[in-house]
């Protein structure tokens, strides 16, 4: 399989080369661009205001484009009727464009035809031009057009033209183009071949209003195929681009063959910043494997009780039923830690700074100082920071500081700057170095790494430095992973890494995020409550016919991991939430619906009888009326053996709407990052399902999170072209 | 970045001089030969003149001027089955901005200073290519290797220079 990234880094050297040696200097174009903007008095671009597309506009040029060349040319007769006609087509397809289907008129399909009409005769009059130009030659440029072909190219991820229209519409460019030599009139004819290319994809846009089978089919194969170009890039270390493990989803399992499930908890939220920079900024869906449903659930704050026993932290259930396929149950496990009450023990922090030439952007190491300055601010005197950084050698910039010395601290923030290439693996040593030489005894002990992605230099296998981080873990030093920016981020390897270490692993993105990671949840960031948290689940098969966990796919663990203690797990910080979901298929009838017959039952084909044993009995807990019995082990941080808590849950058969809004809202969540990843287990969810459930649940939203979530709802809509 | 500082608000014809010869440059290396990379030079600034934008600064300006670029170039080769897609291009885009994203001129510095580490056969064969013009059969039959041969010290080459000089750059 060949590797785009790495051609394109062999073009960029190989183009370099050629302009050194081979004299391949770039021309003087000035002259003739300025001439060309001269001819067609193109206003200076002083007025600086936003650079935004408005649609009306743009269709109205096409239409003043079109006629002007028709007039010009005297070879199109159109009577008044018609141009009107012509107006509205246009006019209702920029109304298109902006996505709202319903102002079409019910006279749709006339205009459209209209247009497919015109379209052909203005092909017919671009061969006359073409002809005219080819006897005098005489560079035309047509901006206005152009513009309109700019906007069609910005659109290429949406559903492009209507397949006739486009395999006719080709057939006749390249005839024309196979007669055409003249370059000049090329530049004509491929400009005017641009703005017919941008009208037919309006009218694609229009056939899609008029279709909606044909074209969510269409859309839907699309998006599977740009989904499947961009997994191509980045897959394996060392081959760049951003990096992502695949993730193959829970499938339905029956409960009488698998009755446990069980998994270690996750309070990462990388996911979920990624997933946004991917819809918000970039515009773009987000490639599937980046989409983890479990962060993506647990980004948000739940309103869940704290404990009042002696455990730190508390466990909930709640189930309702299932919003995208209303004959199953939703299930949902909520844990919330203890939050501290008193003061925040003393912290030993240590940065490591990825400064290689890679962090040089304005999203990378500019941010990674803003976020350290406001944790920096929030230090006492009991607190430590020093920071090592990594780039072609591994440096310590400040050796350990008390948190009261902010100056000091804040200036050496300052003095980083970017440069050289990546030795993580040196850096990391000396980071945990430096933290063991300042342990605080009953203290936060940390690594923060903060990076754009890869360790590319040095001893760096990834086996090797999440053994290192594993080690380091065990001796009380914890490492919190921040990523930053994207291009070459491995996700895949900062996932590992951070979890291996009892770490936390967050991805940052603006400010609102540094604050939110290092500043809101400090606390939950740096202090630890509970460590290697598992989660087993045994469902009662009297009740539950089969089951699915949504996420934490790479959090699984055997069944017999949960009861041994070197098998290590997620760890929950103070006042975090966890949250987790599983979709029942109940065995019985509940809430007046008949359970789903056998064969309907999603999971994989029943295996055969085994032929020695005979299947397991029933206990007279199965009759309890139980759905399942919640068990939980954690370590208190400096433990090393762990405590066992239960919970059994009844489920009261209560309709989704009866169900708590951070319930509803968690659903609403765990819907989008199945939609998104494209699972076949989304059911009924749509986005607009998802957006009205998330709008209805959004309260409170103390720092705006929520709302958030309904902007990446829309932002995906409209790139799903829906 | 190039060494003078550049007022950030530049008129059109400022704009064009200032940015012609890196424009070109991004279209020849996406793929554009020399004459498609002239006329699609030309496009995207008039494209770009049309309509006012904010000129926030060098950079910002020339990763606009690559984006249309990008999209004049897909546009025109929209029609071939097999030439670049949207995603390649993408990909494009990213090396182009990670290594060059300082400023073509310093990437070209970078290279001299890279091209005077390079000795022996490594150099000659970088020389006879790129100076010279030379077949890859031309280039075998002078260093007494076979072309495939030429190819992988080619490529190596090609590869360690372009180390050098993303530390250079970084550096």
């Amino acid at each position: 399989m060949t590797n785009p990234r790495r051609d394109y880094e062999d073009r960029l050297i190989e183009t370099a080369l050629r302009e050194k040696f081979g004299g391949a200097r770039p021309p003087d174009l000035s002259e003739r661009v300025l001439a060309a903007l001269a001819g067609n008095d193109v206003k200076p671009a002083a007025a600086a205001k936003e650079r935004r597309f408005t649609l009306r506009a743009v269709a109205l040029i096409a239409v003043s484009a079109c006629l002007l060349l028709a007039v010009a040319l005297g070879s199109w007769e159109l009577s008044p009727e018609q141009v009107v006609h012509e107006e509205r087509a246009v006019g209702d397809v920029a109304i298109n464009w902006a996505g709202s289907h319903q102002a079409l008129p019910p006279n749709y399909r006339t205009s459209l035809e209209v247009e497919l009409a015109a379209l052909t005769r203005h092909a017919a009059a671009v061969d006359a031009e073409r002809r005219r130009r080819s006897e005098s030659p005489q560079l035309l440029v047509t901006p206005r057009i152009a513009h309109i072909a700019e906007a069609e190219a910005q659109s290429a991820y949406q559903v492009p033209v209507e397949e006739n229209a486009a395999a006719r519409y080709d057939a006749h460019v390249s005839e024309r183009y196979a007669e055409t030599d003249l370059p000049q009139v090329q530049a004509v004819v491929s400009q005017a071949a641009l703005a017919d290319q941008a009208k037919f994809d309006a009218l694609g846009k229009a056939y899609k209003s008029e279709r909606p089978q044909f074209n969510a089919e269409r859309a839907e194969m699309l998006r599977h195929k740009i989904l499947n170009l961009r997994q191509d890039r980045g897959q394996g270390p060392g081959e760049g681009g951003d990096q992502y493990a695949r993730i193959v989803e829970n499938p339905f399992l029956r409960t009488l063959e698998s009755p446990l499930s069980t998994f270690s908890i996750d309070v990462d939220t990388a996911s979920y910043a990624k997933v946004r920079m991917y819809l918000l900024q970039q515009g773009m869906l987000p490639p599937p494997d980046a989409v983890r449903i479990e962060e993506l659930v647990n980004y948000f704050d739940y309103d869940y009780d704290g404990p009042e026993d002696e455990h730190p932290f508390a466990a909930h259930l709640e189930a309702a039923e299932c919003p995208w396929n209303p004959t199953h149950r939703l299930v949902r496990i909520a844990l919330k830690g203890r939050e501290i009450e008193k003061e925040r023990p003393g912290s030993n922090l240590v940065f490591l700074l990825d400064v290689s030439g890679s962090m040089d952007q304005p999203n990378k190491l500019p941010l990674v100082k803003a976020g350290m300055k406001m944790l920096v601010r929030q230090l006492s005197e009991n607190d430590r920071v020093a920071i090592v950084v990594y780039a072609g050698a591994a440096g310590l910039v400040l050796s350990s500081t008390p948190g009261s010395e902010q100056a000091t601290i804040l200036e050496a923030i300052d003095r980083l700057h970017a440069g050289g290439s990546t030795n993580g693996g040196e850096g990391i040593r000396l980071a945990y170095q430096t933290a063991l030489d300042h342990f605080l005894e009953g203290g936060v002990n940390r690594v923060i790494l903060c990076t754009d992605g890869d360790f590319n230099v040095g001893v760096t296998s990834t086996g090797e430095l999440t053994r290192l981080a594993e080690e380091q873990a065990k001796a009380g030093v914890f490492l919190s992973v921040l990523g930053f920016g994207m291009g070459n981020h491995n996700d895949a390897m900062l996932e590992e890494l951070s979890g291996k270490a009892n770490g936390n692993y967050a991805f940052i993105d603006t400010e609102s995020e540094a604050r939110k990671v290092l500043v809101e949840q400090m606390a939950g960031t740096l202090v630890t409550i509970a460590k290697d948290v598992k989660i087993q689940v045994e469902f009662n098969p009297a009740e539950v016919a089969a089951y699915r966990l949504l996420g934490y796919e790479n959090r699984i663990l055997a069944a017999e991991d949960f009861n041994d203690d070197k098998k290590d797990a997620g760890e929950i910080g103070a006042g975090h939430t966890v949250t987790a979901l599983y979709e029942i298929v109940p065995a019985k009838a509940s809430g007046g619906r008949e359970p789903p017959d056998d064969a309907a039952l999603p999971a994989s084909p029943a295996v055969d009888d085994l032929k020695y044993q005979s299947e397991r009995k029933l206990t007279k807990n199965a009759d309890s009326g139980e759905l399942l019995t919640l068990k939980l082990r954690y370590k208190k941080p400096d433990a090393d053996t762990s405590t066992l808590m239960t919970r059994p849950l009844a489920d009261a058969g209560g309709r989704f709407s009866a169900a708590s809004r951070d319930f509803q809202f968690a659903a609403a969540v765990a819907a989008f990052g199945m939609i998104l990843r494209g699972s076949q287990h989304h059911g009924t969810a749509t986005l607009d399902v998802v957006e009205e459930i998330a709008a209805s649940a959004k309260e409170p939203d103390r720092f705006g999170y929520r709302a958030e979530f309904l902007e990446l709802v829309k932002a995906a809509r409209r790139l799903r072209g829906g | 970045m190039s060494t003078a500082t550049i007022e950030a608000r530049l008129t059109p014809a400022e704009l064009v001089r200032h940015h012609q010869a890196a424009v070109w440059r991004y279209l020849r290396y996406l793929g554009c030969d020399a004459a498609q990379a002239d006329d699609v030079t030309q496009e995207t600034f008039l494209a770009v003149l049309e309509k006012p934008f904010e000129q926030r600064s060098e950079a910002a300006t020339a990763a606009y001027l690559r984006t249309v670029a990008r999209n004049r170039f897909l546009a025109l080769l929209r029609r071939e089955k097999n030439g670049p897609t949207a995603a390649d291009v993408a990909i494009a885009e990213e090396v182009w901005s990670q290594a060059a994203g300082a400023g073509e001129d310093e990437y070209l510095d970078s290279l001299d200073d890279c091209l005077m580490e390079l000795t022996g056969r490594a150099r000659r064969a970088i020389e006879l290519r790129y100076r010279d013009d030379r077949s890859r059969r031309e280039i075998a039959a002078e260093l007494e290797m076979t072309e495939d041969g030429v190819k992988t010290l080619l490529r190596r080459t090609r590869d360690a220079l372009r180390r050098c000089v993303e530390r250079r750059v970084g550096a």
